[in-house]
C-alpha cells in the first residue's frame, strides 16, 4: 500500500518536478526583467541535483509510491501521488539531463531575441510538464502533465508567433495532438469504468490488475462479470492513439516536421528528446493493458513509421527537416521495441536516442546560427537551413562537425557509440521475436534492418553535404567563411557528445547484455529465447553495411559519381513527404472548410436571417407601439391636462378683485343654501 | 299690537339696506355704514326675542355687547380705510384689485 509521508528520495523528485514551475512562475512574474535566463538555468540545475538524488536513491530498488487524497465525486476518490521506480526515475534524471544542456545552449543561442523572457518562461514550464508527466502515480494526473506538455510545446513551436508558418506550425501540432489526446481520455475513462481505479501500481504493477497473462479475462470492479478481452484491446488502442499523436507515428507524423519552425534548441529539447518520448513512456507505462493483438498493431505500426519517416529523410534539403524525420524513423523503432514486448528496450533506446538527437539538433542549431549569421553579415539571400547552401564547414567549425559526428555514428549504430547498444538490441530481439511469429509480421525485423540502412544513408548525405562538399557557390564567390559556433554553445555540445558513447552505459562496448540500464528494468519483464548467433551476426552486419553505405554516399555526393535522378516517383514521393500533407488536405482540411462555408452560409442566410426577422417584426411592432403610445395614452393624458386648464382658465374670470362682488357671490351662495336647506325639509 | 314679526320685518328692512351699501356703494365709508345698518339689524332682532328670556334679558345684554364691539370695529376699519386711502388715493372699493388673478 502506498504510504503517506515523505521520505528523502520523495521530496527530491517533488522538488525536482516544482523548481521549474517555481521558475516559471518567477520569470512569469518578472517578466521582462528575467531576459537572461538566470531563474530558468538555477532552477533546472537544481532540479537535475535533486533528480540524481532520488534516481541514486531510488534506481535498483523497490518502487516508492506516495499518494495524497485529491477530491471525491460521490463515492470515488481521487487521488494526487508520486510512483518512484524505475522507469520513472530514469525519465526524470534523462529529463533534467537534457534540459540543462539545452538551457545553456539557449542562453548563447537565443541572445538578443526580442522574446527571450517568454522562452524562458515556456522552458520552464515544458521541463515541469514532462517531469510532472514521468513521476505521476495515476493516469488522470498523467493525462493533466500530458495536456501541459502539448500545451508548453504549442507555444514554443510557436515561440516566432509573428511568422506565418510558426503560426500554422503550432496549430498543427496542438489540433493532431488533440487527436491523441481523445485517444488518450478515452483509454482512461474505459480503464477507470471496467477497473474503477486510475493508479499506475495498481493496475500495471506486478500484483496490479493487468499482471494477469494478456488476453485473458479481468474481473471487473463491480463484481459482475469479467472485462472482455475485446474491451481491453479497444482501451490498449485508444492508449496507443494517444501515444501515436504525441510521438509522431505514421500518419500523425505530419505536426512534427512542421514544429521545427521553433527555435532549434527548442525542437532539440521536445521534438527529440523529451514531449516525443512521451508517447512511448505512456506506453511503457501501460504495457500490462496490450494483448497479442494490440501488441502486433503496434510494432506494425513502428516499423511503418521508422520506414516512411527514413524514406522521407532521404531527399529533404531542410537540415532540421531531416531530423525531424529522423526523429520520427527512431521513434517508430522504439514503438515497434513496445510492440515485440521488449519495452525496456525501447526506453533504452529512448535514453540513447535523446542523448544523440538532441546533440544533433543542437550543432544543427550551431550551424543554421552561424549560417544566419553569414546571411545577415553579407546580405546573402539564401535560406540558413537549406543544406545545398552549407558545405566545407568541416575545417570552419571543427568542434561541431566531430560532435555531429559522434551523434550521426550513435544514430546510425556504429560501435562505440550508445546508439549501438540501444539498436542493435532492439534489431536483434526483433529478429528473435520474428522467429516465434508466423505471417507477414515476421518481415517486422527485415523492414527495421533496410531501416538502418536508409537511416546511415540520410544521415551521411547530411554530413557530407554541410561538412566535406565544396563550399557553395554563393558563399564561395563572395569569399565569406564561416567561424566556430561560441563556447556557450559548444560545452552542451560537447557534453552530450560524451553521453551519446557508450562509457555512460557499459563498460563493454560490444555486448548490449551488460547494460545496467537494461538489467535495471528487465528484471519485470518475460524474455525471448535467445538466438545466440543473432547476436553476433546482426552488429557485425550492420556494421559493414553501415560502411558500405559510407562509402556509397562519398562516392555520390563528394565525388559525384552517380548523378541524381530528380524526376522519378520515387524521388518525388519522398521529397513530398509521401504527399500525406497533401492527402489530409485533400481528404480532411478541404472537406472541413467546406463545410465551415456552407455552415458560414447557413448561420449568415438561415440563422441570420431569422435572427432579422424577428428582429424587423420586433421593430415594427415597436413602432406600432410607439404610435399607440403617443396619440392614444398621451393623448387621454395630454386631453386630461387641457380640461383641468381649460377648466381653470374659465373659473380665473371669477377672480375680479373686487371685494364687492366676492361679498355678493357670497351671500347669494348662503342664501341659496340657506333655500335649499328650508325647501329640502319642507 | 306690535308683534314679533313687525320687529323681525324692520331688522330685515334694515339688512337688506345694509347688504345693498355694503354691495353697491362706491365709497368705502359708506360701505362701513352699511355694514353698521346689518349689525343694527341684528341688534334689533337681539332686542327682540330678548322678551323669551325675562328672567336675564339675555339678548339685550348681547345687544349691549354687540353695540359696543361695532364701534370698536368702526374704529378699527376707519384705520384700515385711512390707510388704505393714502396707499391707493382712493376710497373707491373698485380701484383696490389687487386681489384679481
Amino acid at each position: 500500500m502506498p504510504n503517506l509521508t515523505l521520505t528523502y528520495p520523495l521530496l527530491a523528485a517533488l522538488s525536482a518536478v516544482l523548481l521549474p514551475f517555481a521558475g516559471f512562475l518567477l520569470s512569469i512574474a518578472l517578466g521582462k526583467k528575467a531576459r537572461h535566463g538566470t531563474v530558468a538555468i538555477v532552477a533546472i540545475s537544481l532540479s537535475l541535483l535533486a533528480a540524481g538524488y532520488a534516481f541514486a536513491q531510488v534506481w535498483g530498488h523497490d518502487p516508492i509510491h506516495v499518494r495524497w487524497h485529491w477530491f471525491t465525486i460521490g463515492q470515488h476518490a481521487f487521488h494526487v501521488g508520486l510512483l518512484l521506480d524505475n522507469a520513472a526515475v530514469l525519465m526524470l534524471l534523462l529529463v533534467c539531463l537534457i534540459a540543462l544542456p539545452v538551457h545553456a545552449y539557449s542562453f548563447a543561442y537565443m541572445k538578443g531575441d526580442p522574446g527571450i523572457h517568454r522562452y524562458w518562461a515556456y522552458l520552464s514550464l515544458f521541463c515541469f510538464a514532462m517531469l510532472g508527466l514521468v513521476v505521476a502515480d495515476n493516469l488522470l494526473l498523467m493525462y493533466i502533465f500530458w495536456e501541459l506538455v502539448g500545451f508548453a510545446s504549442y507555444l514554443l513551436i510557436g515561440f516566432w508567433y509573428t511568422r506565418d508558418a510558426a503560426a500554422h506550425a503550432n496549430k498543427k501540432a496542438f489540433i493532431i495532438n488533440r487527436v491523441g489526446d481523445i485517444g488518450f481520455l478515452v483509454g482512461i475513462a474505459m480503464v477507470y469504468s471496467s477497473v474503477g481505479t486510475l493508479d499506475v501500481q495498481a493496475l500495471f504493477g506486478p500484483q496490479g490488475v493487468f499482471a494477469a497473462p494478456a488476453g485473458a479475462d479481468i474481473p471487473a470492479a463491480n463484481g459482475k462479470g469479467t472485462v472482455t478481452a475485446g474491451w481491453l484491446t479497444v482501451a490498449g488502442f485508444a492508449f496507443f492513439l494517444g501515444a501515436m499523436a504525441k510521438s509522431a507515428q505514421f500518419p500523425f507524423h505530419v505536426w512534427l516536421p512542421d514544429a521545427m519552425e521553433g527555435p532549434t534548441s527548442v525542437s532539440s529539447l521536445i521534438h527529440a528528446a523529451t514531449m516525443v518520448a512521451a508517447g512511448v513512456f505512456l506506453l511503457a507505462r501501460v504495457f500490462p493493458l496490450f494483448n497479442e493483438a494490440m501488441l502486433l498493431v503496434i510494432a506494425t505500426t513502428g516499423t511503418i513509421t521508422a520506414f516512411v519517416a527514413a524514406y522521407f529523410a532521404l531527399t529533404q534539403y531542410d537540415i532540421k527537416k531531416i531530423l525531424a524525420f529522423s526523429t520520427i524513423s527512431q521513434l517508430g523503432f522504439m514503438m515497434s521495441g513496445i510492440g515485440i514486448g521488449m519495452y525496456h528496450i525501447a526506453l533504452f533506446h529512448l535514453v540513447t536516442h535523446a542523448f544523440f538527437k538532441c546533440l544533433l539538433f543542437l550543432a544543427a542549431g550551431a550551424i543554421i546560427h552561424e549560417m544566419q549569421h553569414m546571411k545577415e553579415k553579407h546580405g546573402l539571400a539564401i535560406d540558413p537551413q537549406d543544406i545545398r547552401n552549407m558545405g566545407g564547414l568541416r575545417k570552419r567549425m571543427p568542434i561541431t562537425f566531430a560532435t555531429m559526428l559522434i551523434a550521426s555514428l550513435a544514430l546510425v549504430g556504429f560501435p562505440l557509440t550508445a546508439g549501438y547498444l540501444s539498436k542493435d538490441a532492439l534489431l536483434v530481439h526483433a529478429f528473435e521475436w520474428a522467429a516465434l511469429q508466423r505471417g507477414p509480421v515476421s518481415a517486422i525485423p527485415y523492414v527495421l534492418a533496410i531501416v538502418s540502412i536508409l537511416t546511415s544513408f540520410y544521415i551521411f548525405r547530411l554530413l557530407a553535404k554541410v561538412f566535406f562538399a565544396r563550399p557553395a557557390a554563393i558563399l564561395a564567390n563572395k569569399g565569406v567563411s564561416a567561424h566556430e559556433a561560441p563556447r556557450q554553445m559548444l560545452v552542451p555540445m560537447v557534453f552530450l557528445a560524451f553521453c551519446s558513447l557508450f562509457p555512460l552505459f557499459t563498460f563493454n562496448p560490444l555486448n548490449d547484455g551488460q547494460v545496467w540500464l537494461l538489467q535495471g528494468i528487465a528484471a519485470e519483464l518475460p524474455t525471448l529465447p535467445p538466438l545466440r548467433l543473432l547476436h553476433l551476426l546482426v552488429p557485425i552486419l550492420a556494421t559493414i553495411t553501415t560502411i558500405i553505405v559510407a562509402v556509397v554516399v562519398w562516392r555520390w555526393y563528394i565525388r559525384g559519381h552517380y548523378p541524381l535522378n530528380t524526376t522519378g516517383a520515387l524521388y518525388r514521393l519522398s521529397e513530398r513527404q509521401g504527399y500525406v500533407n497533401e492527402l489530409y488536405g485533400a481528404a480532411i482540411v478541404r472537406p472541413l472548410l467546406k463545410l465551415s462555408a456552407l455552415l458560414w452560409w447557413t448561420d449568415r442566410h438561415v440563422v441570420d436571417g431569422i435572427i432579422n426577422g424577428i428582429a424587423a417584426a420586433g421593430r415594427a411592432l415597436a413602432g406600432i407601439t410607439t404610435w399607440i403610445d403617443r396619440h392614444i395614452v398621451d393623448g387621454a393624458v395630454r386631453l386630461v391636462g387641457k380640461l383641468a386648464w381649460g377648466a381653470g382658465n374659465v373659473l380665473r374670470r371669477s377672480q375680479t378683485g373686487r371685494v364687492q362682488q366676492y361679498l355678493a357671490l357670497v351671500f347669494f351662495i348662503i342664501l341659496l343654501i340657506l333655500l335649499y336647506l328650508i325647501f329640502a325639509q319642507a | 299690537m306690535i308683534t314679533l314679526t313687525h320687529f323681525l320685518v324692520v331688522g330685515a328692512c334694515l339688512f337688506s339696506i345694509g347688504l345693498y351699501a355694503v354691495l353697491a356703494r362706491r365709497n368705502a365709508i359708506l360701505v362701513l355704514v352699511g355694514i353698521e345698518l346689518m349689525i343694527n339689524a341684528a341688534i334689533v332682532n337681539l332686542v327682540a326675542f330678548s322678551r323669551y328670556d325675562k328672567a336675564f334679558y339675555g339678548g339685550q345684554v348681547f345687544a349691549l355687547f354687540a353695540i359696543v364691539l361695532a364701534a370698536a370695529a368702526v374704529a378699527v376699519a376707519l384705520a384700515i380705510i385711512l390707510n388704505v386711502y393714502k396707499f391707493y388715493k382712493s376710497v373707491n372699493p373698485e380701484d383696490i384689485r389687487n386681489l384679481k388673478d
